[in-house]
Formats: C-alpha cells, sequence, structure tokens
C-alpha cells in the first residue's frame, strides 16, 4: 500500500530509502503508527483455539493516547469532508506485532552488578550470611549504583516493560541512601517509564530495627512498605505483619511482602496477613511476592489460602525461578487471585544469573504448567502486562480501543502466543505514546 | 552464512586465544578464575602448540594476523595461516545430546501444539502429521542443525522416528541433512520408534534403519507404551548387540516403574556386556522415589556406566547433586526447538546449561565451571583441584570460542558465541 504525497512519513529520503520512518520530533506524541500486526480473533477448529488471525493495520496516536484504529488494506486516504486522515509523522512498524506493554513486578534496581566484571557468588550459610556478604560488597563496587541501575533499567525497558516495581533496601548501616540514586534515576526517566519503589527491609523489620527508616523512606518518596519473612527474619510474626500495617496504614501506602518461608508457615503468614488486610481496609493494595508456600501445601489449603487471598485482593507475583517450587497459578486464577510477574535478582550477590527479560519469566511459567496450545500461551500474557489481553475469552479484540494509553510494543512474532513461546524479540517500546526504544536507535530520552 | 574459513587440511595458530588457567582463592573458598592469552598451533585437526601469547615468536607467525571480521576483505589465493580470537575464551565443543530435528516446525510458520493429553495423543497426531511434513523434513532438519551450530554445538544426538506411516524416510532426511554438515558437526542418529517398537511393529524397520545411517537403538516406555517390560528391553538389547550399536532409551515412566524398567534394563546391560554404551533419556522415575532407591540405581549406572541425558524439566525434581555423587554421567538436550509436542526450545544448550544451575542453585565459581561438564561431555578446563586439564597438546581440535572471562561467567551469563573449530576447522560463528 502506497500512501499518497503530502503524507509527511518521513523527514529524509535516506530514511525512506532505508525503509523506516523517524519522528522529526522525538517528543512528539501526535503521529501516526503505521503498519503493525492487530490480533483480531481466535481461529477455531471446532471448540479448540488452533491459531489467530491478525489484521495489518495502522494505529493514530495523539497526546500519549490511543485514538485511532484502521484496517490497512481497503482503507480511505480522505475522509468524506475531503481530508486528508493519514497526515502528519510517522513510524512504520514494519508489519510487527503490537501487544501491551509489559509491567516489571519485582526487581532490585540497587543491588545488582551489572556493569562491574564477572564475579560468582560467594558461598553463604543461610540468609543472614548473604545478608552480611551483600552489605559487605555493594559498597566497594566501582560502578556507582546510579549506573548499575540505569544499566539493568535499560534492560527492562528493553524487554518491553513501560511500567516498574522495585525494592530499596533500607537498613541500619546504610540507611535510606540506597533510595537516592534509583529515585535520580526514575525522575530522569519519568516521562518514559511509571515505577512504583518499595522501602525493603531486607535484613528483617523487626531484625534490624528498621521502623524509623521505613518511615523516612516513605517521606523520600518510597511507594509502598516492603517486608520479608515475618515469620524466620523477625520471629515474632504478629509483630512483624501489624508493624507492615501499621506503617502502610499511616503513609497511605500499599504493600509489598517478600515471602519465602515454607508450606503452611507461609499459607499462615499469607493468611493472618489477609485478615489484617481486610481490617485495615488495604484491599487492592497488598501484594505478596514469591509465596512459594502456596506450592508447597496441599491442595485444600492452597484452595483455602487462595480464597482468602482473592477476599483480601491481594496479588501474588512470582519470578518463577528455577530452583524453587512455584506458586500454582492456574490455582490462584482459578480462585480469582491477581498474579504478576518479576524478575526479580538480575546478577548480584544473592544469584548470578538473569537477563532482565519479563517475556522469558512469562514462557517459563507457561512452560511449567504446560500452557503449550494456542489460547493459554496468548492468556499467560496477562502475567505480565497488568491484566492486559489482546482477546478476550471469547476470543474477540479487547485491545486497543480508542482511548487507550499508548503503552505497547513492537515484537516479531505473528501472534501472542507464538511471541511467548518463542520469547520473540522486542523492536520497539512506546510509552503514553513516546517512542521510548527500538532496536535501530536504542533508547531514547524524552523532554517531557 | 556459516562456513569453514579455516580448513584443517592447512596447519594454523588460533591466536590470542583465552585459556582458563587455575582458580583464585581467598582463605578457603574459590573468589575467581585465572586466565591467560595463548596461541595455538593447529595442525591436522589437533592442538599441537599451546604457547603463551607473551611468548609469542614473531618468526612463527607464517603470514598477517587476520581477524574475523575482516573476513569479506580478504583476497582469495592469499596464504592465511593465522587467526586471532581476541580473547575470547577457548571451551570444549558443546553437545545437544537429545533432539529430533526430523519432526520440527521450526523453519516453518508457526503453530502451537494442541494441549497436552498424554503420549499416545502426541503418537496419533503423528500418523498424520509426519508424512504431510516430510517434503520439508530435510529443509526443517538443515535448519536446527544450524541453529545449534550458532550455540556452540559440535555434537548432536538426535532421535528419527522409526514409524508405521514413516517408515524410513525421516531417516533418509536426516542423513541427508547431516551430510551437509559433515565438516562442522558430529550428528549421532538414534533409530527412535516412537510409536512403541513392540506396540508399532517395526523391529524389521529397526534393523534396516541401523544399516541405513542410525547407529543407536532407540526405544520408549517398555510398560507403558509397549506392554511388556522385558520383552520390550531385551528387543532393544539385541538389536544393539546384532548391530554393534548404543542404546539410547526414552524413559519417561514414573516412579517405581520407571526405577524398575531402569534396573532391568541395567541387568540386561550388563548380561550383554554393554558397559559404556547405554543412555538413558529423561529417566523420570528418579525424581519420584525415596532417596535409598535413588542411590541404589545411580550405583547401579555408575557401575555399569549408563549414562543419563535429561532436559531439565520443571515440573520434576530430578536428583542432579546425587547422580554426579554417585558418579552417573548426565548430559543435556533440549528435546524439541518447536513442534507438535512442545514450543519452548531455543536451540542453546548453554542456555539449558545455565536452567540446570539456576535449578540446583550451583551458584559459586566452581558450582558453575563445573556445570559446564554437562554439556561437553564431561570435559572442564579445570578439574575439581583446579588443574588444567583441557587443552593439553594432542587433544583434538574441537571447540568454542565465547565471548566471557570464564566458564563459570559462560554458564551463569548465557554468554554469546563466536566462531568455532570442528576437528581443526574453524568455522565463522
Amino acid at each position: 500500500m502506497k500512501f499518497k504525497a503530502g503524507l509527511t512519513a518521513c523527514n529524509s529520503k535516506k530514511e525512506a530509502r532505508r525503509g523506516r520512518c523517524e519522528l522529526d520530533n522525538m517528543d512528539s506524541t501526535d503521529y501516526w503508527l503505521l503498519n503493525v500486526q492487530i490480533e483480531r480473533r481466535y481461529v477455531y477448529d471446532g471448540d479448540a483455539v488452533r491459531g489467530t488471525e491478525t489484521e495489518l493495520s495502522h494505529v493514530q496516536f495523539r497526546e500519549g493516547v490511543i485514538v485511532r484504529v484502521i484496517a490497512a488494506d481497503g482503507m480511505n486516504l480522505i475522509n468524506t469532508d475531503g481530508e486528508q486522515i493519514l497526515a502528519g509523522p510517522a513510524y512504520d512498524g514494519r508489519g510487527m506485532l503490537m501487544l501491551p506493554s509489559f509491567t516489571e513486578k519485582h526487581v532490585h534496581l540497587d543491588k545488582t552488578l551489572l556493569g562491574e566484571p564477572w564475579q560468582a557468588v560467594i558461598p553463604a550459610s543461610g540468609v543472614a550470611g548473604r545478608c552480611e556478604i551483600e552489605k559487605r560488597i555493594l559498597p566497594q563496587l566501582v560502578t556507582p549504583p546510579l549506573q548499575r541501575a540505569e544499566l539493568l533499567l535499560q534492560h527492562l525497558i528493553e524487554a518491553g516493560s513501560t511500567h516498574i516495581r522495585t525494592h530499596i533496601d533500607v537498613y541500619p548501616e546504610a540507611g535510606t541512601k540506597q533510595l537516592e540514586p534509583v529515585l535520580n534515576l526514575f525522575h530522569s526517566y519519568r516521562h518514559q517509564i511509571t515505577h512504583e519503589v518499595v522501602a525493603f527491609p531486607q535484613h528483617g523489620l523487626l531484625r534490624s530495627g528498621s521502623k524509623a527508616l521505613i518511615r523516612e523512606a516513605l517521606q523520600q518518596g518510597a511507594h509502598l512498605v516492603g517486608g520479608v519473612d515475618p515469620a524466620t527474619m523477625d520471629t515474632d510474626l504478629e509483630a512483624s505483619l501489624h508493624l507492615m500495617v501499621e506503617l502502610a496504614v499511616e503513609a497511605g501506602a500499599g504493600i509489598d511482602l517478600h515471602l519465602h518461608d515454607p508450606d503452611y508457615l507461609g499459607t499462615y503468614t499469607m493468611k493472618r496477613l489477609a485478615k489484617l488486610t481486610v481490617d485495615a481496609g488495604l484491599q487492592g493494595n497488598v501484594s505478596i511476592s514469591h509465596a512459594f508456600a502456596l506450592g508447597e501445601v496441599s491442595e485444600t489449603e492452597a484452595r483455602s489460602t487462595a480464597d482468602l487471598l482473592a477476599e483480601a485482593g491481594i496479588t501474588i507475583i512470582t519470578s518463577a525461578p528455577h530452583g524453587r517450587t512455584l506458586p500454582p497459578v492456574p490455582l490462584l486464577w482459578e480462585h480469582g487471585v491477581n498474579v504478576g510477574a518479576g524478575c526479580d535478582n538480575i546478577y548480584d550477590t544473592w544469584q548470578p544469573f538473569g537477563n532482565g527479560d519479563i517475556l522469558e519469566r512469562a514462557s517459563r511459567l507457561a512452560e511449567r504448567f504446560a500452557w503449550i496450545d494456542e489460547r493459554s500461551l496468548a492468556q499467560s500474557l496477562r502475567l505480565i502486562t497488568g491484566g492486559r489481553e489482546t482477546l478476550d475469552a471469547q476470543g474477540e479484540r479487547v485491545w486497543p480501543v480508542p482511548g487507550d494509553s499508548a503503552d505497547l510494543i513492537l515484537v516479531d512474532a505473528s501472534c501472542a502466543a507464538e511471541a511467548v513461546a518463542r520469547r520473540a524479540p522486542r523492536k520497539a517500546v512506546f510509552s503514553k505514546g513516546h517512542l521510548i526504544w527500538d532496536d535501530q536507535t536504542g533508547h531514547r530520552k524524552v523532554h517531557g | 552464512m556459516r562456513r569453514i574459513i579455516q580448513h584443517q587440511q592447512t596447519p594454523y595458530w588460533l591466536r590470542n586465544v583465552r585459556l582458563e588457567q587455575g582458580y583464585r582463592y581467598e582463605n578457603d573458598h574459590i573468589t575467581g578464575t585465572i586466565s591467560e592469552l595463548f596461541d595455538l598451533w593447529i595442525e591436522h585437526g589437533k592442538i599441537m602448540r599451546i604457547v603463551k601469547t607473551e611468548d609469542r615468536n614473531i618468526s612463527d607467525s607464517l603470514t598477517v594476523t587476520t581477524e574475523f571480521a575482516n573476513e569479506g576483505e580478504v583476497e582469495l589465493g592469499m596464504p592465511i595461516s593465522d587467526r586471532d580470537a581476541q580473547g575470547m575464551l577457548l571451551l570444549p565443543g558443546f553437545r545437544e545430546m537429545h533432539i529430533h530435528i526430523d519432526k520440527t516446525y521450526y523453519g516453518g510458520p508457526w503453530i502451537a501444539p494442541t494441549p497436552p493429553e498424554g503420549i499416545f495423543k502426541r503418537i496419533a497426531e503423528e500418523r498424520e502429521l509426519l508424512p504431510r511434513q516430510l517434503p520439508h523434513a530435510q529443509e526443517r532438519a538443515v535448519k536446527v542443525l544450524s541453529l545449534l551450530q550458532s550455540s556452540g554445538v559440535t555434537h548432536v544426538q538426535t532421535h528419527c522416528n522409526i514409524d508405521p506411516q514413516i517408515g524410513l524416510a525421516n531417516l533418509e532426511a536426516t542423513v541427508s541433512a547431516a551430510a551437509q554438515f559433515s565438516q562442522s558437526l558430529t550428528c549421532e542418529i538414534v533409530a527412535f520408534p516412537q510409536h512403541g517398537l513392540l506396540r508399532s511393529g517395526v523391529v524389521a524397520e529397526m534393523k534396516e534403519a541401523l544399516r541405513r545411517g542410525a547407529r543407536w537403538v532407540g526405544g520408549v516406555d517398555p510398560a507403558t507404551v509397549d506392554n511388556d517390560i522385558e520383552k520390550s528391553l531385551f528387543t532393544i538389547m539385541d538389536l544393539a548387540v546384532e548391530a554393534n550399536a548404543g542404546v539410547d532409551i526414552h524413559i519417561h515412566d514414573p516412579g517405581h516403574l520407571g526405577t524398575f524398567t531402569m534396573n532391568r534394563l541395567a541387568t540386561m546391560t550388563e548380561q550383554a556386556g554393554w558397559q559404556g554404551r547405554v543412555n538413558v533419556s529423561h529417566a523420570l522415575g528418579f525424581a519420584d522415589v525415596t532417596e535409598a532407591m535413588q542411590v541404589q540405581l545411580a550405583e547401579r549406572f555408575a557401575e555399569l556406566d549408563i549414562s543419563i541425558t535429561s532436559t531439565v524439566p520443571l515440573n520434576r525434581w530430578m536428583p542432579y547433586s546425587l547422580l554426579k555423587k554417585h558418579g552417573v554421567r548426565v548430559g543435556l538436550g533440549e528435546d524439541t526447538i518447536t513442534d507438535h509436542w512442545g514450543p519452548f526450545g531455543r536451540g542453546d544448550i548453554l542456555e539449558r546449561a545455565g536452567r540446570l544451575a539456576e535449578r540446583e542453585r550451583w551458584s559459586s565459581e566452581r558450582g558453575l565451571a563445573e556445570t559446564l561438564g554437562y554439556i561437553t561431555g564431561g570435559i572442564t578446563p579445570l578439574d575439581d583441584q583446579g588443574n588444567v586439564q583441557w587443552p593439553l597438546i594432542g587433544d583434538t581440535a574441537t571447540a568454542v570460542l565465547v565471548q566471557a572471562s570464564c566458564s563459570a561467567e559462560a554458564i551463569a551469563r548465557r554468554s554469546a558465541r563466536g566462531a568455532f573449530i570442528y576437528q581443526g576447522n574453524l568455522v565463522n560463528g
């Protein structure tokens, strides 16, 4: 399909010849995204989904919002008033698949060693030992915290995420020092991504006496109260949970608790937190990260815990690590529990693995739970899109619709199912209508 | 486009190669791996000289050093016997020990599998699918082998369907595909009766397959697929002995059904004198039984040198540390890239090794470095004392160049692979 003259699709002939169009104003949010495949519906064979139909389309952005989606073929370039529809700057999607952008729900931007030369994990005896090692190593690193955090943030953006939730350690030896570089980093990326910061008492809220530090961190800009293993870290499980909730209510903040504690100890902790959440009116504002215990108990226990989590509107966040039993995501979904995903530690003193690719985490979950067919693969995407789906349960398009925020990515895949299974290459990332990264020109700073 | 840029017929120097030399210690624990740059003289397919780069004698160089990147600008006919590895780490060539290159969607349009409903559903699908895919089988097998090469694989063991519908056609496609890689890849073919050796009555075809390029006798679940453990195992061993071939049998059967089957296999291995020539793929029974049972079977496997190939499944806990402790050889394979069984394969065996290290929490320098052995047939540059054991003068020049400072980093960070050498032939990445 060729465009008529008058369409300023490219600002130079050279770019036109290359078949790519660059926006002449990088900060513009008023333009067309051309030639993208958008999922239209499932293809059925009887009751079974056998494939996904996509439609080559053009999408119009205005002020960071999707205002129009048109099928590319049979398109009229002139509307009924004789005006040119497709005018103005444009970005050529080159036939790539358009998907909702991703949400990274659990990382530690302050811990990563990215930027440093290779170093393996030093063996430690237990979590306490691991914490001591980290406290010793982090301050000695040559690469400044801001630089390490930015390297990781760039990986996360390249993976397709436009929203990041990071935990930042607060503890007596460092105070809230680890917060500042990351808050500054987010400030400089404020037009590119949205973020949340969890004030995370890595060494135990009670155990390390970090109550005042959490309060301070919340005042400095952290959005959520963190916590870790109320039983095995803080010993007094009740007191630990109560304090976490108290701090959250006081600051009008949410909660994101790291819970590794095993089997029935873990589910007991979750049930107590669910009760406190409802009592405090924090429904919808509480998350539990890891929650391995849900996969380590009887099915009855898992189901009853899931019901309480759903009632309390508690979200479970998993990083799908290979080395632990995972929470049973299909069971959680069955009971109406919201589940999200994150990459967690990326190359730090805790473990040397991780590439920051949230799409890979989705494919891990798909592999673990045998979501290998077209529908199951496609639906797994909602784990990493903050719940956004392209097709609904009936297989009809529900995204994008005019009015949606232009937070989306382009991937080299024929459908969402393929994107998950094959961890499709990401080609471009758009956040509130800004192009913030593509594979040809890299990261783009946006100036608001 | 991958090609041989230096043939083994002409000896050459491979310069600036990083080789591991030992571990660095602090108190009692390992803090890092020491490596240095070397020049290797490759002659007749072997590494015949290993000289420290800093000790290089200028007169050793016959002509100018050429970087891979300049390959396109080099004139034909110009004698070249210097190649520059640019400080990349050299590791033993990787091995993909369990894959099915004959029946894949890779290279064709995206198709998701149907929901999983057990092996017989897949077998039923194959009756129609494989003949329909046959026109593409060779071309796709070539694409898969090419993909594997790009991950540093120099040795592949592929299971090829021998079933009533496809007959020997997939074998022909596999043999033809492998032939295109004869100077850059070892491709071992397992004659694999996917639909059941006894159940689908393919003994005669298996014998023929073993005459036509397959050098291993395959099999699948003597209990749940063939419904006769003794007869199925016996027939497999009989075929193997008659053809002087190895055995590589898929045993998915769970719990004590699996361990019982494997114990019977061990007994027949001993009776046939086939020690060192029998491999069990998957061996999932190990994941379900008590430690005592795991130890009993592991000891037997070690004694009879029966090896295991694992895909590092995410829904079972295979006792890798226990198997290692008892001396059982374990190799890795991805099984599928993307086919009607599963859509997740990367074609990257280094990624699979990283998955294993992550699963077993082998996060230390030594733990990670030792993981490499799972994808190199047990060869690691350093032994468990940290002494150099590879490469040594006279070793076959089959190795891969990796963008990493040490094997621990390569495993943890899934470092980029570059060119590789296969029996002296240098192939661009």
